[in-house]
């Protein structure tokens, strides 16, 4: 046998590998990528169910945020709020001042402003973050921040 | 701009700041969160340990405080992601409103009603400007 011919029937075998294998990761991926079933895969046949898939959404939109609204901030740094176990759900008011009405010292209020930076994702300078004494102070803050009026 | 110190910080606020970059440190390197959480009472604790100390412990113990932090500061700290040293950070620009007065009349043309109910709002504008504030004197309009 020459050298060409085993170089040849080598490629042919490699070649037929890679089909077999086109056809598994096609069938792997439907079932692995949620994200893409909206997209009907290459290898699979049109039907009817098929052709309907390509008008269902997809099921995550990257990079996007919900819009916020004021009640929504509202209800969540309230949410956040209540779920502290130092404070009393009872007393808890959008006007309530976190020291003189709920009873927190310095340094439990500094974890209540690290707990709106983990809700709302992004960070409270310290010099803002004094400022914010009562849940209605933080509520506007946010909305200020996202640009956020109504 | 905020972040620029612009007067002297009290002893207060410098304990805070110190107790939360503390914290975030004890997040960046317990990245599983009840073992961070189990850090941080016991931080706190360390914290309201020293409660009730004189001015001068309190400064010292402030001193060997951030020498503490400084020496276990995380080599890769967590930031925001639109936060300076994030990975977001200015990656999104958002443009000045008065970008859309500029566009070419062409462009313009191609979304008519936004930009008649642009005009009607600019004039609503300047009526309630001149009602606010009154008519701008004549010798201010212009550049000189």
């Amino acid at each position: 046998m020459s050298f060409t011919q085993v170089a040849r029937s080598c490629g042919r075998f490699a070649a037929a590998l890679n089909t077999v294998r086109i056809a598994k990761t096609v069938v792997q991926t439907q079932s692995r990528m949620m994200h893409r079933i909206a997209m009907p895969a290459i290898g699979t046949q049109l039907t009817q169910d098929s052709r309907c898939r390509w008008q269902t959404q997809s099921l995550r939109s990257y990079s996007a945020k919900p819009p916020l609204s004021l009640k929504l901030i509202n209800e969540r740094v309230l949410l956040v709020l209540k779920l502290y176990d130092k404070i009393d759900p009872s007393k808890l008011n959008v006007n309530s001042h976190f020291i003189n009405d709920l009873g927190l010292d310095s340094l439990d209020h500094v974890e209540v402003i690290m707990a709106m930076e983990d809700e709302f994702g992004f960070e409270i300078p310290d010099s803002d973050a004094e400022k914010l004494l009562k849940p209605a102070d933080i509520i506007k803050y946010v909305a200020d921040k996202e640009d956020v009026y109504e | 701009m905020a972040q620029v110190p612009l007067a002297i910080v009290s002893h207060k606020r410098q304990v805070c700041s110190l107790y939360k970059r503390a914290l975030r440190n004890l997040e960046a390197w317990y990245d599983r969160r009840d073992v961070y959480r189990y850090r941080a009472v016991q931080m706190r604790a360390r914290f309201d340990e020293n409660k009730n100390k004189d001015v001068a412990e309190g400064m010292r113990l402030l001193a060997s405080g951030q020498k503490e932090l400084f020496e276990t500061k995380h080599f890769q700290p967590r930031n925001f992601a639109n936060s300076p040293g994030g990975c977001a950070f200015e990656r999104e620009v958002i443009l000045p409103d008065w970008v859309l007065d500029y566009w070419h009349p062409l462009e313009k043309a191609q979304y008519p009603e936004y930009f008649a109910k642009r005009e009607q709002r600019k004039k609503e504008y300047v009526a309630w400007w001149e009602k606010q504030y009154g008519k701008p004197d004549p010798s201010d309009v212009g550049h000189h």
